[in-house]
């Protein structure tokens, strides 16, 4: 198998585009990549090409911010409450649902068979959906609806374990819920405060929560991501922060956090197959990417992404990253840059 | 300067050492530039005694427009927020604002403001003067007008209460009675919605103090007999509004206010201090300012706005709801503004930065024709569209609708100042 290394990591291409395109997903099996977008519309593109096509699917009133390939269909969700299903070959609405949440949908994933769909939103709960027929199955809820402080709570992100047992639910004020899959029981709740910020004095609102959860590939241990305490809460005015808990005891093993140069909200973090290393991916007013080695517990290499990356996913032999953001898409490898051909000295006249 | 121990910026004068002494300062200010405060009239005592007054929610640090009064739907500025329609026929608002959305009846909005600065200092002071600085003149603020306009001396209340407790941005919030005196300088609460020292102390009895008074009085009369002084008057004018100050000290304290009623604005610092301006406002306090900061969000707009939007519009409708059954709202008007509104344009940190040129406020209550909505930016929010205005027609506006003319002048020596920059018309079209 290709040996991924963090230091080959480098950016080929970008694309400009006038929105903010916040979420992606990519279909190994096929290569199909689609993205969601701030102006309400799923778009299919090919991000190889030079100059990539977006071919927009059109349903959606805000935000898209939830996108998942069940293999057979595209499923958004947005913040305008509804989750639609997608055929993949028409572009067309299969299924509309209209409120599927009381508020806000923040995220999407799928369970590692894609038989099931989980959607979370500001309604504080998470749903649990039938892939093929949209029925709901079950909802997990117990995320507080209102801090301490008076404020809505926000529930960022979900995850299901690679094994399929466990799902890991995140919100703004910096709990992780862990839940048993078959029984919808809640098992653990764990927490990563300094994720959160909360300024009583000089602004008196909030900041931060934790954007993005990942287990490992053994589901032994699970990732969180946002950003550290923050002085002036009126910008991402800190370094981005992975928190790294055993799932077993809760015990936390070990905190990342970048330097001053990389400031900003960790957007999505995603663990090599090996388990030893992750990538955590996000930014401020600009952007970066992160490795992070879980033997070392450091931060091994931190380099500049071409815009605050919203989302990025990894080929599964990590030979290639596709990340979308601020008004950019952009294309990195993994491979090593093959050594230019010397000059010869015709050529080099 | 900002004195920890008790809590209280005494750059402005807050309790009752401080009013006395800035009063005196002020005095002599108002007499170096030849304007007697005492002497001068007051635009009519009709007007005082029809009970008008005014409550500014004032929007610290800039509250963005399109999550409240002017969102903008479809478009690539307008952010996740989808508008709501409300009450008004064809008149949509943020769904950030479902409550405020169902009550615009006694509201008027503008989305037309362009007031053209854009820093917090400068843009502070010119929405609360109406006017930019002048060098050699010190111009008092709204609620110094007002104050001084609408008080009534037989009330036992102070004429301008301003609320400011976060830190960030408090020196922009400005308190100033300039070339009026610091008889209308506000009562400025930071840390305690309290007043500092208002009390009587426990060891001088009610008698004890009014004889103190009392013979106060009598040097000071000794004194001034012969003199002619503005300073000398404004210092005794001062001295007398002090055991009515010392009798509104209940008015601050929510402990006899019905449970319900607490639970009904809420918990937040900004619901308490909303509660206690409805109860200086019923009292007869003519100018209350309720500043809730801090809406600078560079970064993540969307979040600090689901927080603060949310958070206003509970405050804000129970606010109006509270004034009008009390039959209070037709002589309440109340306002939100800020120094400016945010910008269409969403930087990579989802926010969104400082924003003059195209932004909106509203007007509920007092003299304001309800239900309506002026002016109009462009598509994007970028520009305004129709029915330009700035800070010194909304100024106008808001003294026009308490029963004020904006054109009144104030003379500072032999030079007339009206309260509103010259040629400047009110936004008739909102009001009643």
């Amino acid at each position: 198998m290709f040996q991924a290394d963090p230091n080959n990591f480098r950016e080929l291409r970008t694309t400009s585009r006038p929105d903010i395109i916040l979420r992606m997903t990519r279909n190994d099996d096929t290569g199909e990549v689609f993205v969601g977008s701030s102006d309400a519309k799923v778009y299919q593109v090919d991000p190889m090409v030079e100059q990539p096509e977006f071919l927009a699917m059109e349903g959606h009133t805000s935000y898209v911010m939830g996108l998942v390939d069940t293999g057979k269909y595209i499923v958004s969700g947005s913040y305008d409450k509804s989750l639609i299903w997608w055929n993949k070959e028409t572009k067309q609405q299969v299924r509309r649902i209209e409120m599927a949440h009381d508020r806000w949908i923040r995220n999407l994933t799928t369970t590692p068979d894609n038989k099931f769909v989980l959607s979370v939103a500001d309604d504080m709960v998470c749903k649990i959906w039938d892939a093929e027929t949209g029925d709901l199955v079950r909802t997990l809820e117990s995320h507080i609806k209102v801090t301490e402080h008076g404020f809505p709570n926000m529930l960022y992100a979900v995850a299901v374990s690679p094994d399929g047992k466990l799902i890991a639910t995140v919100d703004r004020i910096a709990k992780i819920k862990l839940w048993d899959f078959e029984t919808g029981e809640e098992l653990k709740e764990l927490e990563a405060p300094k994720c959160y910020t909360w300024d009583p004095k000089a602004r008196i609102h909030s900041i931060g929560g934790i954007r993005s959860v990942t287990f490992s590939p053994d589901s032994t241990k699970v990732a969180v991501g946002g950003i550290g305490q923050i002085g002036n809460v009126d910008h991402l005015a800190a370094a981005g922060r992975v928190e790294l808990f055993e799932v077993a005891s809760g015990e936390k093993l070990h905190m990342f956090e970048g330097d001053d140069k990389h400031k900003g909200l960790v957007e999505q973090i995603i663990f090599h197959p090996s388990g030893k290393w992750l990538m955590a991916v996000g930014g401020d007013h600009g952007g970066w990417v992160q490795f992070l080695d879980v033997e070392k517990k450091e931060v091994v290499k931190q380099l500049k992404a071409p815009m605050h990356v919203h989302q990025m996913v990894v080929t599964s032999d990590f030979k290639m990253a596709f990340g979308v953001g601020h008004n950019r898409l952009a294309v990195w490898s993994f491979e090593p840059e093959e050594p230019m051909e010397e000059k010869t000295e015709e050529a080099a006249g | 300067m900002f004195d920890r121990k008790i809590g209280v910026d005494m750059s402005v004068n807050t309790d009752r050492r401080g009013f006395l002494s800035g009063a005196t300062a002020a005095g002599l200010a108002a007499s170096s530039m030849n304007l007697d405060i005492l002497k001068a009239e007051s635009l009519s005592n009709e007007l005082k005694k029809s009970g008008k007054r005014v409550l500014l929610l004032w929007l610290a640090g800039g509250a963005s427009q399109l999550e409240t009064w002017d969102p903008k739907p479809g478009r690539l500025t307008g952010g996740p927020y989808q508008a709501i329609q409300t009450s008004l026929p064809g008149v949509q608002i943020s769904e950030l604002m479902p409550k405020m959305a169902t009550r615009l009846h006694n509201t008027a909005i503008i989305r037309s403001l362009n007031t053209q600065i854009g820093d917090h200092g400068g843009g502070a002071r010119l929405m609360h003067l109406g006017r930019r600085d002048e060098p050699n003149l010190k111009y008092p603020d709204m609620g110094s007008v007002l104050a001084r306009e609408l008080g009534r001396p037989d009330l036992q209340v102070p004429d301008y209460v301003s609320f400011y407790t976060a830190t960030e941005g408090r020196g922009n919030a400005v308190g100033q009675p300039g070339f009026l005196g610091a008889r209308y300088a506000p009562m400025f609460l930071t840390t305690d919605n309290k007043p500092a020292n208002l009390s009587r102390l426990e060891d001088i009895t009610d008698l004890d103090h009014k004889e103190r008074a009392d013979l106060r009085a009598l040097l000071s009369n000794r004194f001034a007999k012969g003199r002619v002084s503005e300073s000398l008057g404004s210092h005794n004018v001062a001295y007398g509004r002090v055991r009515g100050l010392m009798s509104s000290e209940k008015l601050f304290d929510l402990s006899d206010e019905p449970q319900k009623v607490k639970d009904r604005y809420g918990k937040s610092l900004f619901a308490q201090q909303a509660l206690v301006a409805r109860r200086l406002i019923e009292a007869g306090t003519p100018f209350v300012k309720v500043a809730r900061a801090w809406w600078d969000s560079h970064g993540q707009n969307f979040e600090t706005h689901l927080e603060l939007v949310t958070e206003l519009d509970h405050v804000m409708s129970t606010l109006l709801e509270d004034l009008e059954e009390r039959g209070l709202l037709q002589d309440t008007l109340v306002v939100t503004l800020a120094e400016f509104g945010r910008t269409p344009t969403i930087n990579a940190s989802l926010g969104r930065d400082h924003f003059a040129r195209a932004w909106s406020a509203s007007l509920t209550g007092c003299g304001i024709k309800g239900g309506t909505v002026f002016g109009a930016t462009d598509e994007d929010g970028q520009h305004v569209k129709d029915n330009e205005i700035g800070a010194a027609e909304m100024f106008a506006t808001i003294y026009k609708a308490v029963g004020i003319d904006p054109h009144h002048e104030y003379f500072v020596g032999a030079r007339p100042i009206p309260l509103v920059d010259p040629g400047t018309h009110a936004v008739d079209e909102v009001l009643a």
